[in-house]
């Protein structure tokens, strides 16, 4: 039993050595091809640029503002409410048979709880670019 | 599932939610200046609640959507037992809140969240609902420690509880993971059932049973995964504090209660040396370190992780195997740690108030800084010493009476040794809260000493918090001398805890 449960883990361990001993190789590799003069080592300062054959990074650092963050979350909000709302309008039909207006209010209570959210949001000036 | 669920079962949870929306969303439209109202609202919403679910479900035994949710007297105990606790907090907090919190609305709309995702921890038959219940819990712990905005103290705390909040929650999904790869089932039945007709414990079972352990001990702080505890406890607003060391702890032991008495009965063989262990070990290194603590907070959050060893070893003897070589569940067992978290809860919540009192005076949670408190304000360093008697089990106080249930199941159910050790680490305890007694009414000042933080403040006790600490005063005398009716009903709770077992054995035969 236990055995078998831990042969069932026996393919990763072979994957895992795999993914180690394939790096592992290349830089040893690439070590020795140094030592045996095939790559010498030549610095200038254009091969030390961090985009060799492209342009150089231009203007300072650019900070993202945090703002975006609570936008992001405020789309999310109705993101959801549109992945719940649109299989309960596919199958409203089948829902109404058998529930009645209940159908109807489940998902309006549903909709007043985001309100709420959307109202906090609101009212706390996250919907204002400041 | 079927359309005739009995939706209106859980009206006492959706007054509850209706509550937390109402008040966040009052808080949007009220005034600065009318913004006090804001717990009483909460206050009597939860007074509802109890009532509501007193009258309505007072003797049902009902389970909604296939077992998923349980209403029974357990869950009946729990509802009432941490709805007023959770409303005990928060008049607690209403001093503290209007001083040195800027989002009343805020704080009490997501307090009463997370008093929703406790009673839901209590009444889930099913481990994932009881992991979603946990997650609303700590979701609301989360940002309750990091309401001090501007605070440092109360960020790094918020940060270090989030990050290994989250950690532990992951430790605990995966562990319920395992336990469904292994019996196909998240149902606490079910897991009993596999484990009745299993006895012979599959690996995937013991890790899975391992993980969640782990996460759960992390939730409540037990040893060796209780290093968290003493820093965010620190940190976080004091009324949080008192909320972490008592709320979550209980509803997360009314989880571990109705998931080892239901689910994991069965292999108690298998389990209960563990907890054994994880109690030795917890009580006896949170009442050591908390001799060395200079900090009352952090001394309180020690003291409380070994309150953890003492309802461990409740856990670990839950279970009674009898002459024929089956399990009996331990009733007694049950309901000592039932009662042992109502006598913790109020003491502990009293010696909270007292510190968030003494700290809005004078700034200071420094034990040093307690000198002179008896003759500043008699009232509270009464309160303080009653309540930390209690915390450490001498006569007439709650504390006594709740230990003396508890470890009397520890040794019936064979943990002689363990029992042995709690009283050992109840002396010990003893120690550290004498200390701070001490601090409070036999320390003087001598030659050159500079005066503490409360000997230069001018001191008063506001109104609310004045009650608050005499209604806690009262109830620990209370449950000190006269036990009977709560330890009747924590044993017609227990009663259910046993009843939904026998069903469910019933069921796999």
């Amino acid at each position: 039993m236990v055995e078998d449960y831990f042969r069932q883990y026996g393919l990763i361990t072979v994957f895992a050595a795999i993914a180690m001993v394939v790096p592992i190789s290349m830089l040893l590799m690439s070590w020795m091809a140094t030592k045996i003069k095939v790559r010498p080592r030549r610095p200038t300062p254009v091969k030390l640029e961090t985009y060799e054959c492209g342009y150089g990074p231009v203007g300072g650092q650019w900070t993202f503002n945090a703002r975006y963050y609570t936008f992001a979350l405020l789309f999310v909000i109705f993101d959801v409410e549109t992945v719940f709302l649109y299989p309960w309008a596919s199958e409203f039909g089948v829902l109404s048979a058998q529930f009645g207006v209940f159908a109807l209010l489940e998902v309006a209570v549903f909709g007043v709880i985001l309100g709420i959210g959307w109202g906090y949001a609101w009212r706390k000036r996250a919907l204002e670019w400041r | 599932m079927s359309a005739n669920v009995n939706v209106n079962l859980l009206t006492p949870e959706f007054i509850l939610a209706g509550m937390g929306l109402l008040v966040l969303s009052l808080d949007l439209v009220l005034p600065k200046a009318r913004r006090g109202i804001l717990p009483w609202i909460g206050v009597a919403g939860l007074i509802a609640a109890v009532a509501t679910a007193l009258i309505y479900r007072w003797d049902r035994v009902e389970e909604l959507y296939g077992g998923v949710f349980i209403a029974d007297r357990y869950s009946l105990f729990f509802f009432a037992f941490l709805v007023i606790l959770g409303g005990a907090v928060m008049i607690a907090s209403v001093d503290y809140v209007k001083q040195h919190i800027k989002f009343p609305g805020e704080y009490y709309g997501i307090l009463i969240f997370s008093i929703l995702g406790m009673v839901l921890m209590a009444s889930a038959g099913e481990l994932l609902t009881a992991y979603i219940a946990m997650e609303l819990l700590s979701f609301s712990l989360y940002v309750l420690v990091a309401l001090r905005k501007y605070d440092s103290k109360s960020n790094e705390s918020a940060a270090k509880y989030i990050l290994l909040g989250a950690f532990s929650s992951a430790i605990m999904l995966y562990g319920i993971s395992m336990v469904w790869g292994v019996t196909g089932t998240t149902f606490y039945d079910g897991i009993a059932a596999h484990l009745t007709a299993n006895p012979d414990l599959d690996i995937g079972l013991i890790v899975g049973l391992s993980l969640i352990v782990a996460g759960l001990g992390f939730k409540v702080a037990a040893v060796p995964f209780h290093m968290w505890a003493p820093d965010v406890y620190e940190g976080a607003p004091t009324p949080v504090t008192a909320y972490l060391a008592i709320g979550s702890k209980a509803a997360a032991f009314a989880l571990i209660l109705r998931l080892f008495s239901e689910g994991l009965l069965p292999a108690i063989e298998d389990w209960r040396v563990l907890i054994a262990t994880l109690a030795a070990a917890t009580m006896v290194l949170g009442n050591l370190v908390a001799i060395r603590q200079e900090n009352i907070k952090r001394m309180l959050a020690y003291s409380s992780i070994g309150q953890v060893g003492y309802l461990l070893l409740g856990v670990a003897s839950l279970g009674v195997v009898d002459a024929g070589g089956a399990v009996v569940f331990s009733e007694r067992a049950s309901t000592g740690i039932m009662v042992h978290l109502v006598g913790y809860a109020v003491a502990n919540l009293a010696a909270f108030l007292v510190v968030a009192v003494v700290y809005s005076r004078t700034g200071s949670d420094q034990i040093s800084d307690y000198r002179g408190l008896a003759k500043k304000s008699p009232y509270l360093s009464l309160v303080l010493s009653v309540a930390l008697f209690s915390l450490a089990g001498l006569p007439f106080f709650a504390g006594f009476v709740t230990k003396f249930y508890l470890f009397t199941a520890g040794a019936e159910a064979g943990f002689l040794w363990l029992s042995g050790l709690a009283m050992v680490a109840s002396l010990v305890s003893l120690y550290y809260y004498l200390r701070v007694i001490q601090r409070a009414y036999v320390d003087q000042p001598s030659e050159g000493d500079e005066e503490t933080a409360v000997e230069r403040s001018t001191f008063f006790v506001p109104l609310t918090s004045w009650l608050m600490l005499g209604v806690l005063f009262v109830g620990m005398i209370l449950i000190g001398v006269w036990p009977t009716e709560l330890a009747a009903a924590a044993d017609s709770a227990s009663d259910a805890l046993g009843t939904v077992r026998d069903v469910s054995t019933a069921l796999v035969r």
